[in-house]
């Protein structure tokens, strides 16, 4: 029989509650540290759950998490120092195969990187861009980001006014990092090429970086 | 430390000043080696001596922003004692990650940390280490 793959949730109380349960609704067994004494009570409540009280940071703690055969380890604690040694110390002495960190500093991402962290979630990174997008421009409809964070897979209904109405893709002077992938018109799904023409109604779907996403729509609504 | 003569070009960067950083600071600059000491708190420089003639900063030695500043590029020493480990390593890796070629000294008050180091470019000081080898040595002497 398949064995259970086996997370580990370090350092956050609100945010590994919501997570365990995620993860063990897809069949997780979730272990959960926390440094709190009074929140790890709370946590032992959650049914299946196992919470350790303990300093995150201290091999023997994650020892005792059974780190060696975790599947997937996240860091979620405050201090980007804390999570990059977890991360390190279960990538290199645990051995476990997928290691999370979320990171507050955003010039440390590529830090993160190489020192082995599978995948760096920067919180800061990531709520700006999603409250810029909010506040700036409430016209996207959904927004998907991929790629780590760096790239967003975004719906923009076409309105009337737009810059881009009636014209062709290729007469429009889009971002190097930027593409439009399909015209949604109606029931018909478009896969645009150069001569293919912008009109009103249309939803176009937008994959473009982080940092050329803006332009991206602000040349295609010509507001911003 | 090395000293190969050319004293007058050696620069040491240390981060944390706390009882082991400061008497790093004023030993170096008693040695009229250039030494700067880097510490969030300016409260902190109070421990070094009247007589301290390096630089003090006061900033978050994790942020390489502060470390340009503090000139690490052209450092032949860098010295982490902050009282985290955890800070400690990430500062060292930081720096090698960024091509700082100077020698690297931290501390770490847990060893087993040591398993995030790859290599051996970083030199690991553990408190708990050197307390153990020392009373070992006078166990054995005094077994003898």
């Amino acid at each position: 029989m398949k064995r259970a793959k086996r997370a580990l949730i370090i350092g956050s109380f609100n945010r590994g509650r919501v997570l365990a349960s995620a993860l063990m609704k897809s069949g997780y067994k979730v272990t959960i540290i926390y440094n709190q004494l009074e929140k790890c009570k709370i946590l032992s409540e959650i049914e299946g759950l196992t919470v350790i009280h303990g300093d995150e940071s201290k091999p023997y703690i994650l020892e005792d998490a059974d780190a060696y055969n975790a599947d997937l380890v996240v860091a979620l604690s405050q201090k980007d120092e804390d999570n990059l040694i977890i991360s390190e110390l279960c990538k290199k002495k645990f051995n476990v195969k997928k290691t999370i960190a979320v990171l507050n500093d955003p010039c440390k991402t590529e830090l993160f990187y190489k020192m082995g962290v599978d995948s760096v979630v920067c919180d800061v990174n990531a709520i700006t861009n999603l409250i810029e997008q909010q506040v700036l421009y409430d016209g996207i409809v959904k927004n998907i980001p991929t790629g780590d964070g760096r790239i967003n897979i975004s719906e923009l209904p076409i309105l009337s006014g737009y810059t881009s109405v009636g014209k062709k893709l290729w007469e429009m002077r889009l971002p190097k990092e930027a593409i439009i992938a399909c015209i949604i018109r109606g029931e018909q799904i478009i896969i645009p090429r150069g001569d293919s023409r912008i009109e009103i109604g249309d939803k176009l779907i937008v994959i473009a970086t982080v940092q050329d996403e803006m332009a991206a729509i602000k040349e295609l609504t010509g507001t911003l | 430390m090395k000293s190969n003569g050319s004293k007058s070009k050696e620069y040491v960067v240390i981060v944390g000043c706390g009882r082991l950083g400061a008497m790093i600071a004023n030993e170096l600059s008693d040695k009229s080696v250039d030494v700067l000491i880097i510490d969030r708190d300016k409260n902190a420089f109070r421990k070094l001596s009247p007589s301290f003639g390096g630089l003090s900063m006061t900033g978050d030695g994790a942020d390489y922003k502060v470390l340009k500043e503090a000139n690490i590029e052209h450092a032949t020493s860098v010295i982490m004692v902050t009282n985290n480990d955890n800070v400690n390593i990430l500062i060292s890796q930081m720096l090698r990650e960024k091509g700082i070629n100077g020698e690297i000294i931290i501390r770490l008050y847990d060893p087993e940390r040591r398993a995030v180091f790859d290599t051996a470019d970083v030199d690991i000081i553990s408190p708990l280490l050197l307390s153990f080898d020392m009373i070992k040595q006078k166990m054995n002497e005094a077994i003898k």
